[in-house]
């Protein structure tokens, strides 16, 4: 019987600053032969430890690649993630998972993509997109909307630079708030929508961020046209134990942890918990 | 020769028997306790075994599923690198006189933690534990195990199940586990007799009619639960009555909430989980701040959805109520279970 409470060792392969509060970190297995096993698909995360202070879960935020690290991104926000923003490049942690269900992929091969994400949202969707970007004729028109609070609160400015760079596929960022040096588009992720090219019938909508943002995006996606169950999304919920035992993420009698994250929205319609 | 399916056992000779499995493992029955109450508890003595009891003021959980109880400990041994190293409870039990709906209770628990992926703490107690049940010859003031399907006799998921008659017991053997419980003293007991089978028969039918009384209304409580007909101002009126003390979690034989606790001990360490109750305000309180179940009657809701949907029942073959009654006891506002289907099928307080 595996224990799925028990985690694997992996040390701190690498520390990037995205932004003035949050941080990505590679991880690297100790045991080079977990990392074999370690196949997970975007939309899936990981519990990491900090060991003395917690456990928290953070969404697999890399493609699987030729490497053998992996990366999460990590707001400093509480007792697990303001000690994981206080370690270094090689202290140990633990990690179980991958954990939960991922997105669709082959399920959409043929479509148009839209991504749409909101300030710390973009790390789930970023391994999906490269994935989807190394496959890139499974895949019809590819649109990543990327919003933030300011110029300030982005991440993963190297890829937003790659994606921009790429005539395969449409990129556009904006900023709730600008400073003097953006130039660029001001207003909440919606905001991009008329001036992207989109086709609601043809087309699968990966949308994440914080929850206000979700219920507005997901109101105009309908509104133009998408169907429900086009609509794809992750949901957060304070977790202990991330395999369905703890109950703390259940909503209705749905696991966040098991059945999720990743939701589309006529399931999460019919989900039963207010919030 | 086959082996009888059923045992007889005079009264006299229990305290041998006990005796005898004292000497495989440790045991635990109900006991009296400080303020003479009856607990399961363990017992170190054949003469500490209340036989008599009515019901024990706590099921066998904590045995099982502890109130705290260490996963993994982490040590440093060098200047950099961790060491994990998992606690598992291997000790044998054996879980004696226990009540059906107790039993009804860990049979629920079973299915809790044996679905994917398998939980190896409480598995590995389990598969170290035996169960012995002792039938309800008489309703317990709060009692309505009838309801629920999980008393006052067991048809199966015990590895014995006694029977009170008038100066012996009958001992019906429902696993091999059980028959080894019985082989070491087998000279203690004979094959029980036809009639004295007919007579557990007789007793069952006598104990059914008495629980006229005792009623919980799950099967209306279901329907709306499970198609969200119970109006927001009934939970509103029992979010009301609730203290947010988490008695009716902790007593609860079927409730399995727990959170995660690292213990740092210098530069090593030990993690724990601990039992927790969905009835706390900050039972999902995320680190952003958000709480998505922030107002009481929405935890309320969703306590008793997890106990009384149809979704849940489906998932894991009953309700999540074995009947015994101790949430009647442990809430102070009378959001125990039998009131609360009653409520819902009202509709109102």
């Amino acid at each position: 019987m595996q224990n799925a409470y028990l985690p694997d060792l992996a040390e701190i392969a690498s520390i990037r600053d995205e932004t003035y509060d949050t941080r990505t970190f590679g991880l690297r297995f100790v045991d080079p032969a977990r990392w074999e096993a370690f196949q997970y698909r975007p939309g899936q995360f990981v519990e990491v430890s900090v060991f003395g202070v917690g456990e928290a879960p953070f969404c697999l935020a890399s493609p699987r690649d030729g490497t053998d690290t992996f990366e999460v991104t990590v707001r400093s926000a509480g007792s697990v993630t303001d000690a994981l923003h206080g370690l270094k490049v090689g202290d140990q942690l633990g990690v179980r998972g991958p954990l939960g269900n991922g997105f669709p992929f082959d399920e959409v091969k043929g479509r148009d993509i839209l991504f749409v994400g909101g300030g710390i949202g973009l790390p789930p969707l970023r391994p999906l997109i490269w994935d989807m970007l190394s496959n890139r004729g499974d895949f019809g028109k590819m649109t990543v909307l990327y919003g933030a609070r300011t110029p300030g609160d982005l991440v993963y400015k190297d890829d937003l630079e790659r994606w921009r760079g790429r005539d395969d596929v449409d990129f556009m960022v904006t900023v709730d708030v600008g400073d003097e040096t953006w130039t660029g588009n001001v207003g909440v992720v919606g905001t991009l929508f008329p001036k992207a090219e989109i086709s609601p019938e043809t087309t699968a909508a990966f949308v994440c961020g914080p929850p206000i943002m979700i219920r507005f995006v997901v109101r105009d996606l309908l509104s133009m046209g998408f169907a429900e169950e086009d609509i794809y999304t992750t949901l957060e919920r304070h977790m202990r134990c991330g395999v369905g035992k703890c109950n703390h993420c259940l909503i209705g009698d749905k696991y966040v942890c098991k059945d999720g994250p990743v939701f589309s929205y006529r399931q999460m319609k019919t989900m039963m918990d207010p919030g | 020769m086959s082996q009888p399916a059923a045992y007889v056992i005079t009264r006299s000779r229990l305290a041998e028997w006990v005796g005898q499995l004292l000497k495989q493992a440790q045991v635990i029955a109900p006991r009296t306790v400080h303020g003479g109450d009856t607990a399961y508890d363990v017992v170190e003595d054949p003469s500490q075994v209340a036989w008599d009891y009515s019901s024990s003021i706590n099921p066998l959980k904590r045995f099982l599923f502890p109130q705290t109880e260490e996963l993994l400990r982490w040590r440093r041994p060098g200047s950099n690198g961790l060491q994990l190293e998992p606690t598992y409870d291997e000790t044998d039990r054996i879980f004696l006189a226990v009540r059906p709906c107790d039993v009804s209770g860990v049979l629920f628990l079973d299915r809790v933690f044996s679905r994917e992926p398998e939980d190896i703490y409480y598995m590995t107690r389990r598969q170290h534990s035996a169960l012995v049940s002792l039938t309800c010859g008489e309703p317990g003031e709060d009692c309505f195990c009838v309801c629920a399907d999980a008393g006052p006799f067991l048809e199966s998921g015990y590895d014995l199940q006694l029977t009170k008659l008038s100066d012996d017991y009958l001992v019906e053997v429902g696993t091999e586990k059980g028959r080894s419980l019985i082989a070491p003293a087998e000279h203690l007991f004979a094959g029980a007799p036809d009639e004295l089978i007919r007579a557990r028969r007789d007793i069952e039918k006598d104990v059914d009619d008495r629980f006229e009384e005792h009623k919980a209304y799950f099967a209306a409580a279901l329907r709306k639960v499970t198609f969200d007909r119970v109006p927001d101002e009934l939970w509103d009126g029992m979010a009301d009555r609730c203290l947010e003390c988490g008695g009716c979690s902790f007593v609860c034989p079927t409730c399995t909430c727990f959170l995660v606790a690292d213990w740092p001990e210098g530069e090593n360490g030990h993690r724990e989980r601990l039992w927790d109750s969905c009835l706390y305000s900050c039972y999902t309180l995320e680190a952003s701040g958000h709480n998505p179940r922030a107002q009481r009657r929405d935890r309320v809701k969703a306590r008793f959805f997890h106990k009384l949907s149809y979704q849940f029942a489906k998932e894991l073959e009953a309700h999540g109520c074995v009947g015994c009654g101790r949430c009647i006891t442990a809430c102070l506002g009378s959001n125990d279970m039998p009131t609360v289907t009653a409520r819902i099928r009202r509709g109102a307080i």
